[in-house]
């Protein structure tokens, strides 16, 4: 589904990405492990194509998407959830989560609509609220919703339990769970290792912008919790 | 927050066609028709006249402003429809007012597209001096290709408007042509900000977050212009179709600050604001009795004032009075976007 191959990506000077080969099959879910700064944002937004990559190719689904716009790359499949809560503060919650589904039609967008309600019931008590009046944790949650939205093939997902109370990263783990169910492929990073453990199949452990560890989950369970400390 | 506070989008509202600021607007403005059954004053008619054609121009601001983008090029457009319009009738001898208000809008229009496609790939402020920048060309190009647009003279000498073979041509007449042609385009600027709310207003708030989502921004950013352009072009027409004549003066690069200031100060969140600025401001310019020179640089300061002061504009201190007065009406409902929902919403929580 997803092939990174020798991927490299630099700001200027700094190398955030230095290297990276990894392949995420179809249906499965890959967890990318690691401290701040190892890297992790940055090789999700070269997926996504929020980051310039200055070497190395990504195929999705067959295509060679390291040269598309990034709303290109969203048409073909891909949803993201960025780091930090970014809504549309402005707009309404329910106008937020299809803002994420601008590739389906009406009917459809309904459909997906009642799916993610079904999921989260808190969108539709709050759905004609402004988002950015929402808590950070709601925000987060509407961020995901508009991820999963658009019925992604793909669904990258960056730090989604970044600073959530465990009821938050219990509700979005089942939301994720119904999404593998659907036989939706993700690929998600997180710092807090040990809820992200229980939903991923395998995962790479990322310090210094390159992959040091890789496995199924019972392999590098040990390693990545210890990576949680360092 | 508890739950009893929460308010359910009502269904019509989503699916209405226009919003409420819209309408009322287009209401307001369709209402001018009746002005010259009630006045046959010179003065009235023609400061509604020049009341209507500002406002019209000034929707070309609004648009823009739909996407976050502060364009300066509006007079540009103008020219453009004003000249194409002056050239049929004065060289093709078509006088129809339909088929010219179809060239007003569709000449200026397809004249964006390409300029578009090189200009919006620019941010902020370089945007904006671009925008800056084209209406001094389009300047010098009126005034240096003297065989098509007669140069310094301009086009003198237009000849009166028709519909269905019935001539439009005293101050009566030319004030409902102005009155049509204001009618038009903001119906066609509401329809189509209307159309594209959710997509526009994902991309005003973080256009690199929208695409992320799949919205190609360029391509709402492209279409935006476009209708812009072809809604000042229908302005243009109008300010010729007045003057009977087509002169670079009418079209002055220093104009543009006019049209944003109108939008800026009535309100920029809503239709409605574009219309109450030109209002006020055209109305207080002629009482003041301003003069050329001197109101560009009022203007920018009337901008900046209201930016520090008032982001929403008089439509949302006015608005935020209201809401805060009836108590009833739910912001989002009434179609605004941006930040003037934003401070009702803030309001309604009770935050600063
Ligand atoms: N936009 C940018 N401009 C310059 N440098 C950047 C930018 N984004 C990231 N970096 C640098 O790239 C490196 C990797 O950052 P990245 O955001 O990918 O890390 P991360 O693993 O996501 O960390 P965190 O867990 O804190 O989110 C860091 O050294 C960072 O300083
Ligand atoms: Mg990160």
């Amino acid at each position: 589904m997803l092939r990174i191959d020798d991927l490299h990506v630099t700001y200027g000077g700094t190398r955030a990405v230095a290297g990276v080969t990894l392949t995420v099959d179809q249906g499965q879910t890959v967890l990318l492990i690691g401290a701040n700064g190892a890297g992790k944002s940055s090789l999700i937004n070269a997926v996504i194509g929020l980051a310039k990559i200055s070497q190395g190719k990504i195929m999705f689904d067959g295509h060679d998407i390291g040269s598309m716009s990034s709303d290109a790359r969203a048409r073909l499949g891909i949803g993201y959830s960025p780091e930090g809560r970014r809504v549309f503060a402005s707009m309404t919650v329910k106008d937020n989560v299809l803002a994420g589904a601008v590739t389906l039609n009406g009917r459809e967008q309904v459909r997906s609509w009642d799916k993610l309600v079904a999921s989260f019931p808190f969108l539709a008590e709050r759905q004609a609220q402004a988002a950015g009046e929402l808590s950070g944790g709601q925000q987060q949650l509407v961020a995901i919703a508009r991820a999963m939205s658009g019925r992604p093939k793909l669904l990258l997902l960056d730090e989604p339990f970044l600073g959530l109370a465990p009821v938050w990263i219990q509700q979005i783990s089942i939301a994720v769970r119904q999404m593998q169910q659907d036989g939706i492929t993700v690929l998600m990073t997180e710092q807090m290792a040990r809820p992200a453990l229980k939903l991923a199949h395998s995962g790479h452990i990322m310090r210094g912008g390159l992959i040091r560890r890789s496995g199924a989950v019972h392999e590098i369970k040990g390693a990545a919790l210890a990576e949680e400390y360092l | 927050m508890s739950s009893h506070d929460l308010k359910p989008l009502p269904a019509e509202t989503r699916s209405s066609l226009l919003s409420g600021h819209d309408w009322i607007a287009l209401v307001f403005v369709a209402m001018t028709f009746l002005i010259p059954v009630f006045s046959t004053n010179p003065q009235v008619l023609s400061q509604t006249n020049l009341i209507l054609i500002a406002a019209t121009a000034a929707l070309g601001v609004y648009i823009m402003q739909r996407l976050d983008l502060m364009s300066f090029a509006v007079p540009s457009f103008m020219a453009i429809g004003g000249y194409t319009v002056a050239l049929i009738s004065m060289k093709l001898h078509v006088t129809d007012v339909l088929i010219l208000a179809a060239a007003a809008f569709l000449m200026p229009a397809l004249c964006a597209i390409p300029l578009g496609s090189l200009i919006l790939r620019l941010k902020g402020v370089y945007f904006v001096l671009v925008t800056f920048v084209l209406t001094e060309i389009v300047q010098l190009l009126l005034f240096e290709a003297g065989p098509i647009t007669g140069g310094a003279n301009g086009l003198v000498g237009m000849p009166a408007v028709k519909l269905f073979g019935f001539e439009l041509w005293d101050n009566p007449h030319v004030l409902l042509t102005t009155c049509g042609l204001a009618v038009l385009s903001f119906a066609i600027t509401s329809l189509f900000t209307r159309t594209f709310r959710h997509e526009f207003a994902a991309i005003e708030t973080n256009d690199v977050l929208a695409e992320s989502l799949g919205l190609a921004a360029w391509k709402y950013k492209a279409m935006a212009f476009s209708i812009a352009a072809g809604v000042s072009g229908l302005a243009g027409f109008a300010l010729v179709n007045m003057l009977m004549t087509a002169h670079p003066s009418s079209f002055a690069p220093m104009s543009s600050v006019n049209y944003i200031t109108y939008t800026i100060v009535g309100g920029k969140a809503s239709i409605l604001g574009t219309l109450i600025g030109a209002l006020l401001l055209v109305s207080a310019t002629d009482y003041f009795a301003l003069s050329g020179e001197m109101s560009p640089g009022l203007f920018g300061l009337l901008i900046i004032i209201v930016t520090l002061v008032a982001r929403g504009g008089v439509v949302g201190v006015v608005s935020g009075l209201l809401y805060r007065l009836v108590g009833k009406t739910t912001p989002l409902n009434t179609g605004e976007t941006g930040h003037a929902a934003q401070e009702h919403a803030n309001q309604k929580e009770g935050r600063p």
